[in-house]
């Protein structure tokens, strides 16, 4: 078991190694200038540097705030209105189509009129995360809770459960792997927004320090951030997987 | 009454001495864990269940009445389709009785709604004189797909019930440890049903549904996703756990066999519509022992004569 994950792993960090090496050759072989494509090993010890600073860490924790406050909002609303919508025709009936209009819109197209009303701190960047995470989140509970067995919730019912628990008792828990596969899908979508709401229009964060860096033609500068996103990205991403693989412990291919 | 098995065995005298000497592993196997730990907590948990009165001298009342249920499904095509036409049936208490019938007649649809899990078109079914308007737990389905909860254990699973019935947690806990050791699966109780066979899951879900103790258990080809041989076991283990506390049982199945050998009385129903088309008791000896019956003429008289009476009707099916 140990022995299949580390060779898993072995085969996931391959890529990122060639992507590297590739980025490495870009430059030792002139093919693009030092000052525009830093070398990767640079990129990294400036990284480590900047981790150390207040100041970067202050960028880091103002995105790390707005992510996480969008996506976790964007949980409890996707998930509360897909079993609400999964629960009650009538439910459905009011959230479907408004469901389809707003869906496909790209939300970045609010973030103007955001900026207008909520400012240009946390309001706004939470909203639109908010916004971007909740269909992904919503429409996978959605079809979880409404494809849950019928026969769970008989045995239940049988069981002396009333009608009013059955959502919490078994539905819940029975739509839990579409609704996880909804939030991971909703956090990779977090953490893109975050950083293009912060590179759009922002006073701080990654996105902020990205586009303050391109600005003055800081190549190095310009890389870190983005370096940044991709690993706490890649943290959020195995943190989610260990709960999953919690909460699904009982489910069969979790 | 130490051990609540005695105790529930006790309800019907005249089955009581033959019980205990021949019901066979499964209760050999569950006293010593009522000895072992203390049985009297167990007892004392729901004392209206182990300590009912004697009531196996009077004649058998009924306990299910179906007055003239008829059930017409709408089809997709917009086509009314009746499942049932007009069925009429009356269960006695403690009895158990099979519903036999080919695939479409309707028995599953018949036996939801007994379990108030679908609501007849017309008609009604009535349990202990009172009309059933939706599932509780005096009526517990074992269905054909297990339908055990994943993301519980199997203890979870056998302790929903109690729990749900307000059953103080570290009681539900030993009666529900009890009744999985009783159905075979001691030493599996932190696994979860995707780790277990599809006999194991069954076994499961019998105990999660007798730790409510249901007065009727409706069973829904509880056994039909098994191999033969899980399938004997299943069957023997069942009838061993009903002859020792005999509650009614209402049980669909395909098999003439499984029917004849578990059934006091066999409903054959026929097909579009679903009516009944004839009810049989079987009137064979209990406790009934495989290896004993398969070698009685009269268990073989039975399931010929039933088979003969589906081929009946299969041609006159086609002659129509
Ligand atoms: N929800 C439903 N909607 C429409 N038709 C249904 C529905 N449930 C059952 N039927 C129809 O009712 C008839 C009886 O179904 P039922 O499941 O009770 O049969 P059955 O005797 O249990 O069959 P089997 O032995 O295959 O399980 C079938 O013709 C089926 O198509
Ligand atoms: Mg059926």
């Amino acid at each position: 078991m140990s022995r299949l994950l580390s060779a898993n792993v072995l085969l996931g960090i391959a890529p990122i190694a060639l992507i590297i090496a590739l980025w490495q050759g870009l430059v030792s072989f002139g093919f693009a200038p030092a000052v525009l494509l830093p070398p990767p090993g640079f990129v990294f010890g400036r990284l480590l540097q900047q981790l150390a600073t207040w100041t970067f860490q202050q960028e880091i924790a103002a995105t790390l705030i707005r992510l996480f406050a969008g996506f976790a909002i964007a949980v409890v609303l996707g998930v509360s209105i897909g079993i609400a919508a999964a629960a009650s025709p009538a439910i459905n009936a009011v959230v479907r189509p408004i469901v389809r209009v707003l869906a496909p819109l790209p939300k970045v197209a609010l973030y103007p009129a955001l900026l207008l009303l909520l400012g240009f701190g946390h309001g706004s960047k939470v909203t639109l995360v908010a916004a971007d995470a909740l269909f992904p989140i919503l429409l996978s509970t959605y079809y979880g809770a409404s494809t849950v067995e019928q026969k769970l919730i008989w045995s239940a019912m049988a069981a002396g459960t009333p009608r009013t628990q059955i959502l919490f008792r078994v539905v819940l828990p029975a739509a839990m792997p579409s609704i996880l596969t909804g939030c991971r899908i909703g956090l990779v979508i977090s953490c893109i927004v975050v950083f293009l709401a912060e590179m759009i229009t922002s006073t701080d964060g990654l996105g902020h320090a990205l586009v303050t860096a391109a600005r003055t033609f800081q190549a190095v500068d310009m890389f870190v951030p983005l370096i940044t996103i991709s690993l706490l990205g890649l943290i959020l991403n195995a943190l989610l997987g260990a709960l999953r693989s919690y909460l699904l412990r009982g489910f069969p291919e979790a | 009454m130490k051990a609540p098995q005695n105790g529930r065995g006790s309800n019907d005298v005249s089955h009581g001495c033959e019980n205990r000497r021949l019901s066979g592993r499964l209760l050999a196997k569950s006293v010593p864990y009522a000895k072992a730990s203390d049985g009297m907590t167990v007892v004392s948990a729901r004392p209206s269940e182990w300590v009912r009165p004697v009531t196996s001298k009077e004649p058998a009342s009924a306990i299910i009445e179906i007055d003239r249920v008829s059930q017409v499904f709408q089809t997709s095509a917009r086509r009314d389709h009746v499942a049932l036409s007009d069925i009429s049936l009356t269960i006695e208490e403690r009895a158990f009785v099979s519903i036999l019938g080919p695939s479409g007649c309707g028995k599953s649809t018949l036996l939801y709604i007994v379990g108030g899990f679908v609501t007849p078109t017309s008609g009604a079914a009535k349990m202990k004189g009172q009309a059933i308007t939706g599932p509780g737990p005096d009526r517990g389905p074992v269905f054909q797909e297990f339908a055990l909860f994943p993301w519980k254990t199997v203890l979870g699973n056998v302790m929903y019930g109690p729990r749900q019935q307000g059953v103080r947690a570290t009681e539900a806990e030993a009666q529900s440890l009890a009744l999985i050791e009783m159905v075979g699966l001691k030493g599996y109780e932190n696994f979860y049903p995707k780790e277990l066979s599809g006999g194991m899951k069954q076994r499961v879900a019998l105990a999660r549904t007798l730790a409510y103790h249901p007065e009727v258990l409706l069973m829904d080809e509880p056994f039909g996703a098994l191999d033969a041989h899980t399938r004997t076991r299943l069957q023997n283990d069942l009838l061993n756990i009903w002859e020792r506390d005999r509650k009614t049982v209402l049980f669909v199945t395909h098999s003439v066999d499984e029917a004849v050998f578990l059934s006091d009385k066999v409903v054959m129903m026929s097909k579009s519509p679903g009516r009944i088309r004839e009810v049989i008791d079987i009137d064979l000896p209990r406790p009934r022992r495989r290896s004993e019956l398969l070698l009685d003429p009269r268990y073989q008289k039975y399931v010929v004569d039933i088979e003969r009476m589906f081929d009946e009707s299969d041609e006159a099916g086609i002659a129509s």
